[in-house]
């Protein structure tokens, strides 16, 4: 039955403010507002075009814009990853996991036991304020597998135990701790060469050692940063971005770099005024403030920690072959590609390598190979073979050494700088023992990332698939593979 | 004592390119263009008329500007140096005039070739047949570029 009062007042009185009392509606009553529709609103039909009298033209000569929205475009609305985020997301370092279990009785890696024999084919793990200092150096990577653990562990195998011999017995006060050792670590592709760099790193921090590292040759070589030349002949090249950020995490890797003064007269070339007894991680700050002012600071800063009395040098270099290839990504006015020699800071380290500069408080010069993504250098693979000679499989064949081909052209500058009585070392990194690919198995088992028993069967199985211990098959066909 | 690089690179704008996402990219000016900082010095520079990936090279490799630098992060200095290259270089409006000169003086002359582009006709002996769009588009006296 329809209401004897007309919808259309009633609206009226109850919106409107009642001029007089007497009239009051006795019942609320919920008017809508808007019509409820399940319809959303974009596909609701578009309001009826009011039709004006005279219909406009568009100018003769004028272009009017039409973009044509497509399907693809209405439903593609998630926000576009901003610049540099996808390459922060590739490459970020994720170092603990807390769903992964803690491993109980597990020791901190120490100065007391990374020298010690009784801790070999154990895992230890990275003291807190050394993982700070190690990624201050960008020792980790983001392909190894630190985010499967509670906290960053490491394995202490045979040739690790043996650096920390070396680094401690080059820490010690006895006169034959001041010299320089060159090493260029070898292996196979997941040998354990960048794992092997970052623990002689750990071992140096713990020693309170200086560590200037480069972390991948690559990025040196790349031709990604700014360059500029040096008033040098035959011409020589400096990255300022690049020493800029190296500057800027030199305090941070070596806080001790605070305690020590800058001790050498102000010179006057120096294109700003230096203040006198600043510390070393003041003047590293300096240089890293301004590009223009990083190559002299970063001069001034070495000869600072070359001078005598101040700690034994790490210096590091991850991925030589790129450091040793013919050409880099830069050009020079003549539009050739610069040698990598050109670059001042791989000019700089290759002196150090070679010998013909000496760390005069002791220290090592060590590079590391790298075979997963590594130009063909076949200089330095003849260079490497002459100074390691013929080499003995743990298969027992042995692969000889390899002979000059007539027929190639090899870099004489790399071939001088790996010259066999230069004193440089190489190491190479074999497979596992046994006994290491259980203790590195028992650790993950305990982590949680191996559901079956630890046997001598399941150690041996995984050892021979891995290629006779390559850590790093071992870690693809334990923890990586799942079937 | 140490060797101090000469002043190629006058004081930076900013130590890295700034990548900017607001409606109001900062420019910057080069031979009279606006270029938002963002930019690859590669791309801006093949974006004028003459200048293509050869001169690109020739141009940021007599400058030192590396291959993914960004327009944001050129000094003061080399900005100026590239619009200095670049002004003297026949690019743009310039070489466009050069090349309606050359085929109006083929033109004047009486040459085949003036003529074939006279009438918008295929110039280098091409069928006509069929398949002329192309000179037809673009082969004239006036040409664009």
């Amino acid at each position: 039955m329809p209401s004897s009062i007309c919808w259309k007042c009633l609206s009226t009185t109850l919106t409107q403010p009642l001029r007089h009392g007497s009239i009051k509606p006795r019942i609320p009553i919920y008017l809508p507002t808007l019509a409820f529709s399940t319809t959303p609103s974009f596909q609701l039909p578009l309001p009826a075009k009011k039709s004006s009298g005279v219909k406009v033209t568009p100018k003769k000569g004028t272009k009017s814009l039409v973009i044509k929205k497509g399907k693809f475009q209405a439903e593609n609305r998630a926000r576009r990853p901003a610049p540099g985020e996808r390459k922060a997301l590739r490459k970020r370092i994720v170092l603990s996991n807390v769903n992964a279990l803690e491993v109980q009785g597990m020791q901190n890696i120490e100065v007391e036991n990374m020298s010690d024999q009784r801790v070999e084919g154990q895992v230890l793990r990275l003291p807190g304020p050394i993982v700070d200092q190690l990624r201050a150096v960008e020792a980790f990577k983001p392909t190894q597998s630190w985010g499967l653990f509670q906290s960053p562990g490491t394995l202490m195998r045979r040739e690790t135990v043996d650096m920390g011999k070396l680094i401690a017995d080059m820490s010690g006060e006895e006169g034959g701790s001041r010299r320089t050792v060159k090493m260029v670590l070898v292996g196979e592709k997941g040998s354990g060469k960048s794992m092997m760099l970052l623990q002689a790193m750990t071992m140096a921090f713990l020693k309170g050692w200086t560590v200037i590292n480069l972390p991948e040759a690559q990025d040196i070589t790349i031709g990604h940063t700014s360059y500029q030349p040096l008033p040098s002949s035959p011409p020589s090249y400096i990255q300022p971005a690049y020493l800029t950020n190296l500057l800027r995490n030199l305090p941070t890797a070596n806080p001790h770099l605070e305690s020590l003064q800058f001790s050498q007269p102000t010179s006057s070339d120096l294109p700003i005024p230096i203040p006198p007894n600043i510390s070393l991680a003041r003047l590293a700050s300096l240089g890293a403030s301004d590009p223009e002012i990083a190559y002299p600071i970063f001069n001034l800063l070495i000869t600072e920690l070359l001078s005598p009395g101040r700690p034994p040098v790490f210096l590091g270099l991850d991925g030589l072959a790129h450091a040793m290839q013919d050409g880099t990504g830069y050009t020079a006015p003549n539009l050739k590609p610069i040698h990598p020699y050109q670059l001042m800071i791989l000019e700089w380290y290759f002196k150090f390598l070679a010998g013909r500069r000496r760390l005069p408080n002791g220290g090592i010069v060590m590079a590391a190979t790298s075979q997963s993504n590594a130009p063909k250098v076949p200089s330095l693979d003849l260079a490497l073979s002459k100074l390691e000679g013929s080499v003995v499989t743990r298969a027992g064949q042995t692969v000889p050494q390899k002979e000059r081909n007539p027929f190639m052209r090899y870099d004489e500058r790399v071939m001088d700088t790996l010259k066999p009585g230069r004193g440089i070392q190489v190491q190479r990194l074999p497979g596992l023992s046994k006994e290491e690919a259980r203790g590195l198995m028992e650790y993950w088992a305990k982590s949680g990332m191996v559901r079956e028993r630890v046997s001598e069967g399941l150690v041996a199985e995984k050892w021979a698939v891995s290629g006779g211990g390559v850590v790093g098959e071992l870690e693809r066909a334990v923890i990586r593979m799942r079937v | 004592m140490f060797h101090i690089p000469p002043p190629i690179n006058g004081p930076r704008r900013h130590p890295y390119p700034r990548f900017c996402n607001s409606q109001t990219p900062n420019m910057v000016f080069i031979l009279g263009l606006n270029f938002p900082e963002s930019r690859l010095v590669k791309s801006a520079l093949s974006s004028f008329y003459g200048i293509g990936p050869r001169h690109t090279q020739r141009l940021m490799s007599k400058l030192y500007i590396h291959d993914t630098a960004r327009v944001g992060s050129l000094a003061d200095k080399q900005v100026l140096d590239l619009t200095a290259e670049l002004s003297n270089m026949t690019i743009e409006n310039d070489l466009r005039r050069k090349l309606q000169d050359n085929i109006r003086r083929l033109r004047d002359m009486g040459a085949y070739r003036g003529r074939r582009h006279a009438m918008q006709m295929p110039v280098r002996g091409q069928r006509t047949r069929t398949q002329t769009a192309t000179a037809g588009k673009l082969n004239r006296v006036e040409r664009f570029g």
